[in-house]
């Protein structure tokens, strides 16, 4: 709790220092959106990381795992394919 | 509601370890049906599944840390450790290409004309764009330095535009090492000269595009306020990670471009 509050307080005073930094350069600015995604990924809604960013998260898990099932049986189909004796003419 | 009353990071159940595991035998097994079956799909769809899984394990880890905390001081030991010994094997990777190559130089066979580099090879000016490579990398090792300091003093403009050198450093040598291989009067099917400098000059190569794609990483993670100036382990781990490649380059230079020519 106290590293969060530590943590969070050290956030704050950077974000107050590159919001000053930022006034006086000539670099682009990005707003600090952490805190935003802190409240996001915090939600109590008992979704695991890998699907807690939304809609987003869920297409691209569905297509990695796609791919890789596919892909994992086709290999050792074409392995099972590979291992079997030539048909002789 | 139940809290954990240690420091320890209990991870969520995740996909990404097995569906790693069967990414990377797609890429063996795809590799060997590419060279022996002149088949290219299982490859291709291992590349493919090892990227989305890498791009979301790693995303999952920045979630973890920045957006929930869990990165406390045990567990940045622990990620210290570990990147540690990440990098030592990848030291002893190293070690093995530079084994064959003192193995075939240090005692040359008389295929080779007793001598090295062997008999008919022309080798590369050490003082032409090797050297330049080996001031790239020195200066990119400045330069990431300075983003550490810039970063530690909470000073983002400077720690961005440290950072942007050292990555444009590590693309210039890797242009340069590209336009090296396209232009060298050798192949890798000369002899074992060929074989030890390619495998070993190239493994070096890839790791530097790695090195750059982590250093680029670093660089979104630092422009969207992801890094405190006591707490950016990522960057400390792309940073050692962005020696050892300097340390190995210059193993290289000195033993085959120096001494092997």
């Amino acid at each position: 709790m106290l590293q969060g509050a530590k943590m969070l307080r050290s956030l704050l005073t950077l974000r107050q220092t590159s919001q000053r930094t930022i006034n006086t350069t000539s670099c682009r600015q990005f707003k600090n959106r952490v805190p935003e995604k802190q409240k996001l990924f915090q939600e109590e809604d008992g979704l695991p990381v890998h699907l807690k960013g939304g809609v987003t998260d869920h297409l691209l898990y569905r297509t990695t795992m796609a791919v890789t099932v596919f892909g994992t049986i086709y290999a050792v189909y074409e392995l099972f394919v590979a291992g079997m004796p030539k048909k002789q003419k | 509601m139940t809290h954990q009353t240690h420091l320890f990071h209990m991870v969520n159940p995740s996909p990404w370890p097995i569906m790693g595991a069967m990414a990377a035998m797609m890429l063996t097994v795809g590799l060997v049906l590419w060279f022996h079956c002149n088949l290219n799909l299982i490859l291709l769809l291992g590349l493919t599944s090892t990227l989305l899984i890498m791009f979301q394990w790693w995303r999952d880890i920045v979630r973890e840390s920045t957006y929930l905390g869990h990165h406390t001081p045990p567990v940045q030991k622990g990620l210290r450790y570990g990147m540690i010994l990440f990098i030592t094997s990848e030291v002893f990777f190293f070690l093995g290409f530079f084994w064959a190559f003192y193995h075939s130089s240090l005692a040359p066979t008389p295929e080779l004309g007793g001598q090295w580099p062997p008999t008919g090879i022309t080798t590369l000016d050490p003082f032409e764009v090797p050297l330049l490579n080996t001031a790239v990398l020195l200066a990119s090792g400045v330069t990431v330095t300075w983003a550490h300091h810039s970063l530690m003093e909470a000073n983002r403009a400077s720690a961005i535009h440290a950072l942007i050198l050292t990555i444009i450093l590590g693309l210039y040598f890797t242009a340069l090492q590209a336009m090296e291989y396209y232009e060298a009067p050798f192949t890798i099917a000369d002899s074992s000269y060929g074989s030890t400098f390619f495998v070993a000059t190239g493994f070096h190569g890839l790791h530097v595009i790695i090195g750059s794609t982590f250093l680029m990483t670093c660089l979104y993670r630092q422009t969207m306020h992801h890094f405190t100036s006591n707490h950016h382990f990522g960057f400390e781990a792309a940073a050692w990670y962005w020696h050892f490649v300097d340390v190995v380059w210059l193993f290289l230079y000195i033993s085959i471009y120096w001494w092997g020519s």
